[in-house]
């Protein structure tokens, strides 16, 4: 332990010595996490649809009863969809070239229709085959459905208006045509006028009406109610509030600081073992200075000492821009420690890939270029769907990175996360007394 | 008779299939300076690092007498470059488990002259890199000094500074084995000179017997 510590002391100095790699060890992760949040950030983005409409059939204005309706304004600021006006043959080009992922083309009697109300007028959505074809059909379905739920409204706002003009009476216009209503509570005031009339069968009259109209007013009454409730049976209200960003999101978390970390690790793991060997010291260490098994021990601590301190440099600055962005929910701070025993396990089972690449690489560019080529392809790996390729799924099984990044999201937002920590945490210690066992055997070469 | 402080028998070493040294036999005695010449692939360092511990022989045995210490100073220098040379002592006096390590280290920066040294190992001339090199091999006061072509990089002053450090060794009853391509140092400072070609000992005796076509 002794020899050890002293090695290790002797690397951490090294590494505050080097600038340029201790600056490289900081931004990387960060820079890492910015373009993964990137990537998930364009999930939710706005896809670039083309909007065709050479006959301007979109109405700008859309009177129903009181209410006016803008379908084009509404379009205009779909934040479904980013919607670019153009010409069809502009928009078969840009579909063609995939500059545009589908185009909306609105058919020449689509306002007639609408304002007809005598048949549901179309939309045409015209999508390519390539993986974002299911995506767009599905943000163009929520823009209709919103648009369509929107227009509801109006139309039952309208009706309602009708409604109510017909209970109390009044002034109002169909198309153009103005008119004039009695209304039923007015009517049934001049009934109860003339229920005192001296004429017994004018008043026996006047009550039957009149206790008609009391039921036709009770029974119009409730029409409202009844338009709303058969119009949205189950209805969906949407609350916003301010959630985390993209950059923020829970699983971009784990996901980040699992890459940012075994990249960091690997690469480093690599570079240290075989950095003894061109400072020319391991004959020297052989003479009964250091074993073999107490310097590949000493790198893999190293690594995982600096990989861990990374990882934890990483959860703070998210969480500090999650508590300065008021971000709901805000950071678990404590869940930190959780997250320690996680970055610790998960760094150690990196660190130990990587100083195996080292041993078997035997020489520094080599052993970084062979570190990168081998851990991208296996991070990648791991993200294979469970269940869709067996044999992608072994593989990526058996490198440190699913295990961690399952491991580091369970330790944050997991609300039972003991389970998945222990057993993502026995693969992760498992990996790495496993790849320590071959660096060791493998650092023989190193000797020669 | 002198006593035997450093003992190799038979040892040889191969690397894959290919033999970088045959077995070979050698003692250094006590107060004995002995020099090994030979061309460059000859075997010498391989012999040295054996004879140092720093390379596990493929056959034969190296066995020192008890409480003998063993320093070695390879031809390539072997140090931290990112660290200065009193670091790189304290390091290595420290793995070693020495019992008094900062005074070990200042005894052997005095005795290369770096005393004064505050560089990193990497700032410093090729020249002084190899005297941190050889003071590493001075940590703990070795009674056999193994020393790989330990002049090919010193100046003239350095030079006489090594062989003054040598003598006072041999006359302090240590050992010394050092490895040369210059034949008139051979003849200056050793007792012995052991001459290796492709692995195998072609000489064995005083130096001054020595001439190059009676190999």
């Amino acid at each position: 332990m002794r020899r050890v510590a002293l090695l290790l002391g002797k690397d951490i100095r090294t590494l505050g010595r080097m600038p340029a790699l201790a600056l490289a060890l900081v931004a990387y992760p960060l820079v890492i996490a910015l373009v993964v949040g990137l990537v998930v950030r364009y999930a939710g983005e706005r896809p670039r649809v083309a909007l065709v409409d050479e006959k301007g059939s979109l109405p700008g204005l859309l009177v129903v009863g009181e209410t006016r309706f803008d379908v084009k304004s509404r379009f205009d600021q779909a934040t479904e969809v980013d919607l670019v006006p153009m010409s069809l043959a502009q928009a078969e080009r840009e579909l063609d070239t995939g500059r545009v992922v589908a185009a909306l083309i609105v058919p020449p009697d689509f306002i007639t229709k609408l304002r007809g109300l005598r048949e549901s007028p179309t939309l045409v959505l015209r999508t390519t085959r390539g993986g974002l074809g299911t995506r767009v059909v599905e943000k163009m379905r929520s823009l209709v459905y919103s648009t369509n739920l929107e227009l509801q409204q109006s139309y039952i706002d309208a009706n309602l208006a009708a409604v109510d003009l017909l209970l109390r009476g009044g002034s109002g216009t169909i198309g153009r045509t103005p008119f004039t209503l009695l209304g039923i509570r007015r009517a049934r005031e001049q009934l109860r006028a003339l229920e005192r009339a001296p004429d017994p069968e004018v008043a026996a009259r006047a009550r039957e009406l009149d206790t008609f109209m009391g039921q036709l007013q009770g029974a119009v009454g409730q029409v409202g109610s009844f338009l709303r409730a058969t119009a949205n049976p189950i209805e969906l209200v949407q609350e916003e509030q301010a959630g985390r960003t993209w950059l923020l999101s829970a699983q971009v978390q784990g996901y980040a600081l699992a890459l940012a970390l075994a990249f960091v690790t690997v690469l480093l793991g690599a570079g240290a073992l075989v950095a003894e060997r061109e400072e020319n010291v391991l004959g020297r260490l052989a003479r009964g200075l250091a074993g073999l098994g107490q310097l590949v021990a000493e790198k893999v601590t190293f690594v995982a000492l600096v990989g861990t301190a990374l990882g934890f440099v990483l959860a703070v600055v998210f969480g500090i821009i999650v508590e300065v962005g008021d971000v709901s929910g805000g950071e678990p701070w404590l869940r930190l420690p959780l997250l320690l025993v996680g970055l610790v396990l998960a760094a150690v089972a990196f660190g130990s890939f990587g100083v195996l690449i080292g041993a078997l690489a035997r020489e520094a560019a080599t052993a970084t270029l062979v570190a990168f080529l081998v851990a991208l392809p296996l991070t990648l790996l791991a993200l294979v769907p469970a269940g869709s390729i067996a044999a992608a799924e072994w593989i990526g099984a058996l490198f440190p990175f699913g295990h961690a990044q399952t491991a580091l999201s369970a330790a944050l937002y997991d609300e039972r996360p003991a389970g998945t920590l222990v057993r993502q945490g026995a693969w992760l210690v498992g990996l790495g007394l496993a790849y320590g066992t071959a660096a060791r055997v493998a650092a023989r070469r190193l000797l020669g | 008779m002198p006593e035997v402080l450093l003992s190799a028998r038979r040892v040889a070493r191969r690397f894959g299939r290919r033999v970088v040294l045959e077995p070979i036999d050698l003692d250094l005695a006590e107060g004995e300076v002995v020099a090994l010449g030979g061309p460059n692939g000859a075997g010498k360092s391989t012999l040295i690092a054996i004879l140092a511990g720093a390379l596990a022989p493929s056959g034969g045995d190296v066995a020192a007498a008890e409480p003998t210490r063993v320093g070695w100073m390879p031809q390539q220098p072997a140090l931290y470059s990112r660290l200065t040379p009193r670091e790189n002592l304290e390091l290595f006096a420290r793995l070693a488990g020495l019992a008094a390590p900062e005074a070990a280290v200042g005894r052997a920066l005095e005795a290369v002259g770096l005393a004064e040294e505050e560089r990193r190992a990497a700032e410093l001339s090729v020249g002084n890199v190899q005297r941190l090199n050889l003071a590493i091999g001075l940590l703990g006061e070795p009674h056999v000094l193994l020393l790989d072509e330990p002049t090919a990089s010193l100046d003239v002053a350095q030079r006489q500074r090594l062989w003054l450090l040598v003598d006072g060794l041999r006359a302090a009853g240590g050992a010394v084995l050092f490895a040369t391509h210059n034949l008139e140092e051979a003849r200056r400072t050793a007792d012995r000179l052991l001459v290796l070609q492709d692995g195998r000992a072609v000489y064995a005796g005083p130096p001054g017997d020595y001439r190059e076509e009676s190999a």
